[in-house]
């Protein structure tokens, strides 16, 4: 087994012996990050109504189903009408925290029962509990920390509260969000992300960052388009937040 | 003796239309009337043409002294060397390299109907001969020489020409003209531009025929069943010929449309503008 | 690797109805939706010189980037290991599998570890590797490889994948992809929520903050490095990329390329194990990387193949590929930049035959997102194969014959002089059909123009 010191001389060495193939740069990048976040964020406050459309219209091109409503108490309305869809029995979401919300009450009025990803680690029965409501459940319902008008992406944090599974064990995924998410080109989640991880540990309490473009697809037999093969079959958006 | 019974159309003035682009010192014969300098070239016949095909050659001849040409032709040249360059013999590419360079040493404008042969002298040879006495020689070369479509709408800025070729047409990008000297408007442009002439588009136009050199013998099932793809679409596309400017092209798509007995012809670029075939 | 040298592989795959209609499908559905997507897109040629630039950048100071990968993984609680050979990688994977109790795997496509043969590795020492990728799964239950670099199982018919899936299964499936795609699922999901380790390869690692990379559209990415407690990823030492402004750079173009979507359904950003607070994710995370030849080529001819993102778009446009599949290959990476990749990972010699599987028409350098020159380094592989003499005596003979042809002009005269009078035999209604030794491979299925009766060179005497 090479050790790193060895390996990375060899490496040296070649990159020495290599030259240069033709004068080359890597990515120019934001001096501070956090300052041309924060611009972006300025940016948006502006201009989320355009991102909103754009979005709109590519979310519906990779299958996503758009909804939108007036005020975070509509959003449980949504869901239930969508698990009445589903015959779903029951829902697993993030955190009060994470979400912006408690869908509890209502749900359960409604007869569904809510998992929730809780804030604390908890021990090895917590996760494997967790881990079964989640597989178990047929709708799983999280925030969306960015949301990437260009392309109709999703963009998920993992953390505290924020379990990555449940917008990965569900049939449908259902993201819930308003308008100080949106954001307009991928070169803007570039600026984010070079931001998020200044200081990472302080800015994400998870390991994992998903950006989710539609339903979970294959065209592997055939190249017959299917949908839902290891991930969620539909994926939906809830807008909080009227013109 | 006598020159070719096509002299006496030269004197003949070609309507032309001067696209915009880089003043040229040379401008043809487009204000009408006489050119106000002779344009002189040197033809680059190719191994192929001159082996197999040299009525292509002589359709160039005719086609350029009717646009008030003078052509001009380095004998004893064989080939550009692109058979061993590309097959990785590349000393022996340099030596046949050196030898063409030294026979088209001087000439203003060298003319190859063909894209792969021009590809080979401007993008190859410099790097073939760096290092060597020819060097310079070899970049040079590179910069005066055209393929045939090329020469006619960048140097002499025609774009239409008269010819006696009626019939619908199809056009095949031979790939070292399309992707390696990027150029797919210019033949599509002087084919739209015989009043005869129906072009229709081909579809997968820039797809390999299958010929790559040495490569259709050494594979030579596999170029085979790509040429098959290629005859169905040229078939499809109702035309009465196809078109190409590379004589190797015309070897694979002609043997293959001869041998599956279709009337389709396989014809160069040359030739519908110089209006020797379908008159 | 197979005992049947490529060219008659190649014809077997000629002969294979199905095989060519659905590469003829495939292919051309993904140049179209390539086509498409960089149509509507006019910062894609901006974008991908960009990229370009960014990943020659990056090999001109690989030692650095890597460090500060490693560096960054194990400041998050990873682990970092280095694998100089493929054999090293395995035996990496296996002591993990020892140490840890792993008996069952779930992996996500990754075709280094096909590279490096684990599956069979990890077979041997009782350790059952489960793939989860649907066309990777379906060509494992056929004890095949993949042919083709992001949709490997291209080959197989629908009634085919519904025999082998319906075995698994235990019950007779339909030859229906949402069918068959269902039962996969509900099957694999077991394995996800049953496995102790997940392996997976790296799109990108991002340097500056340790992240690993990954892009996928089914979701198992996502299972793999979310359920098990041990997560492995295998990463060629090449995908290594310096910051989070680079990686947009390349998520910007590399599904356009490979699939014509805008993004894929997941990209999926892991840094390390999970955080605590975390709820899922594994314990363990584990870094290999692999050079397996790589590293030899950063000052080598092939350095531009290191730029290679693994999106499959040179296959697609490639008239042999298109024409024999990848299995005809033989290798574990097939179409023009597999050539590339199999000297690189297997020496020249490997590629004697492979690297004349092109007509050098150019279509892949055309399509590549970072303008990898494939033909180049064809055509010098082909230089060192003569140099080096790999290539056959024969075959250096024909050549040398030709260059002497080509630089005398008097022997040029008489070849043609000897054609003509040689053809005659052959010559049926002005064209060659019929002829024999080197010749009969161009007429076994096209006709050959005769040696005209005059040359260019000899009626050039009544045009002057």
């Amino acid at each position: 087994m090479a050790t790193r010191a060895l390996f990375l001389e060899r490496i040296r060495r070649e990159v020495e012996k290599g030259g240069e193939f033709f004068p080359a740069v890597t990515a120019s990048r934001p001096a501070h990050p956090s300052d041309a976040a924060e611009l972006v964020k300025r940016q948006m406050a502006e201009r989320w109504p355009e991102a909103l459309d754009r979005f709109k219209v590519e979310f519906e091109r990779v299958a996503g189903v758009f909804h939108r409503v007036a005020g975070w108490g509509d959003v449980p309305d949504v869901i239930v009408e969508i698990a009445r869809e589903k015959a779903a029995r029951s829902v697993v979401a993030w955190d009060e925290s994470a979400l912006g919300l408690d869908l509890r009450p209502r749900l359960e009025a409604e007869g569904l029962s809510v998992a929730v990803g809780g804030t604390g680690a908890g021990d090895e029965n917590a996760r494997r509990r967790h881990r079964e409501d989640s597989a178990r459940a047929l709708i799983g319902v999280t925030g969306a920390d960015f949301v990437l008008a260009e392309t109709g992406t999703l963009i998920l944090l993992s953390g505290r509260g924020r379990p990555r599974t449940t917008s990965l064990l569900p049939d449908a995924h259902i993201a819930v969000f308003d308008r100080t998410r949106l954001v307009e080109s991928l070169a803007q989640v570039g600026i984010l992300l070079e931001a998020l991880h200044e200081d990472p540990t302080r800015a994400m309490s998870g390991a994992m960052i998903n950006l989710i473009t539609g339903p979970s697809r294959t065209a592997d037999i055939e190249l017959t388009l299917t949908r839902g093969v290891h991930g969620p079959k539909d994926v939906h958006a809830i807008f909080v937040g009227m013109p | 003796m006598s020159a070719s019974a096509n002299d006496s159309r030269s004197e003949k003035t070609v309507p032309a239309r001067v696209p915009a682009g880089p003043p040229v010192p040379s401008a043809g014969p487009s204000k009408g009337g006489e050119p106000q300098r002779r344009v002189d070239v040197s033809l680059m016949i190719t191994c192929l043409a001159d082996t197999f095909f040299p009525e292509v050659g002589v359709a160039m001849v005719t086609l350029l002294r009717r646009l008030g040409v003078r052509v001009g032709f380095p004998e004893g040249q064989t080939c550009c060397g692109m058979p061993l360059f590309n097959s990785g013999y590349h000393a022996d590419a340099a030596a046949v390299a050196a030898r063409t360079v030294d026979l088209f040493a001087g000439t203003e404008h060298v003319v190859v109907p063909s894209g792969s042969c021009a590809f080979m002298v401007k993008a190859e040879y410099p790097g073939l001969l760096a290092g060597s006495p020819r060097e310079q020689a070899a970049r040079d070369l590179a910069s005066r020489t055209r393929e045939l479509s090329q020469f006619l709408v960048e140097v002499l800025g025609v774009e239409s020409v008269e010819s006696r070729f009626t019939g619908k047409v199809t056009y095949h990008d031979s790939c070292h003209l399309l992707r390696g000297l990027g150029e797919s408007r210019s033949p599509r442009a002087l084919l739209r531009g015989v009043r005869g002439v129906e072009l229709v588009e081909l579809s997968g136009a820039d797809e390999c025929c299958g010929f790559g050199g040495s490569f259709s013998v050494r594979l030579p099932e596999v170029s085979a069943a790509i040429l098959g793809k290629k005859l169905d679409r040229v078939e499809q596309s109702g035309a009465d010929c196809v078109v190409a400017c590379d004589a190797g092209c015309l070897m694979q798509m002609g043997g293959g449309l001869s041998r599956r007995r279709s009337r389709v012809r396989a014809l160069h670029l040359a030739q519908i503008l110089a209006g020797e075939e379908g008159a | 690797m197979s005992e049947v040298r490529f060219p008659e592989r190649a014809a077997t795959a000629l002969k294979d109805r199905f095989l060519q209609e659905a590469l003829t499908i495939a292919t051309t559905k993904f140049i179209d939706l390539r086509k498409e997507s960089f149509a509507g897109f006019p910062d894609g040629e901006t974008l991908r010189d960009r990229a370009r630039s960014i990943k020659e950048a990056t090999l001109q100071k690989l030692h650095v980037h890597l460090g500060q990968l490693a560096d960054n993984v194990e400041r998050l609680g990873g682990h970092v290991h280095w694998a100089t050979t493929g054999a090293e990688a395995c035996d990496i994977i296996l002591g993990l599998c020892r140490d840890r109790g792993v008996r069952m795997v779930v992996k996500s496509k990754s075709m280094a570890t096909e590279e490096i043969d684990l599956n069979e590795a990890l077979e041997h020492s009782g350790v059952t590797p489960v793939e989860t990728d649907l066309g990777e799964y379906i060509i494992q239950l056929a004890h095949e490889r993949p042919s083709h670099i992001i949709a490997p199982a291209i080959h197989k018919t629908k009634g085919q994948v519904a025999d082998l899936i319906s075995d698994v299964a235990g019950r007779r499936l339909p030859a229906d992809p949402e069918a068959l795609t269902a039962a996969a699922r509900i099957h694999l999901r077991q394995k996800f929520l049953e496995a102790d380790m997940g392996i997976t390869g790296a799109n990108f690692a991002v340097a500056e903050t340790g992240t690993v990379v990954l892009v996928t559209n089914e979701g198992n990415g996502r299972m793999v490095t979310s359920l098990p407690r041990i997560h492995v990823a295998l990463m060629g030492i090449e995908k290594v990329i310096p910051s989070m402004t680079d990686l947009a750079v390349f998520l910007a173009i590399l599904a356009r390329s490979a699939t014509g979507q805008k993004l894929s359904s997941y990209t999926t950003l892991v840094r390390g194990p999970r955080q605590p607070g975390e709820l899922d994710g594994p314990e363990e995370f584990h870094l290999i990387l692999l050079d397996n030849g790589r590293a030899q080529q950063i000052a080598g001819p092939l350095r531009e193949a290191l730029y290679c993102l693994r999106c499959g778009a040179c296959l697609n446009v490639c008239p042999v590929y298109r024409q024999i599949g990848g299995h005809a290959y033989g290798y574990t990476y097939p179409g023009p930049i597999g050539i590339l990749l199999t000297a690189m990972l297997r020496g020249e010699e490997s590629v004697k035959d492979l690297a004349h599987a092109s007509s050098l028409c150019g279509a892949c350098k055309d399509v590549c997102p970072v303008r990898i020159d494939i033909p180049r380094m064809l055509v010098d592989l082909r230089q060192h194969l003569d140099e080096h003499k790999i290539a056959p005596r024969a075959e250096r003979l024909v050549f040398s014959l030709l260059r002497r042809v080509l630089t005398s002009p008097a022997t040029f005269r008489m070849s043609a002089a000897a054609g003509r009078l040689l053809q005659r035999p052959f010559a049926r209604n002005g064209r060659l059909t019929g002829l024999p030794f080197l010749f009969s491979r161009w007429t076994q299925a096209r006709d050959l123009p005769p040696v005209a009766k005059k040359t260019f060179h000899e009626r050039w005497k009544d045009l002057r």
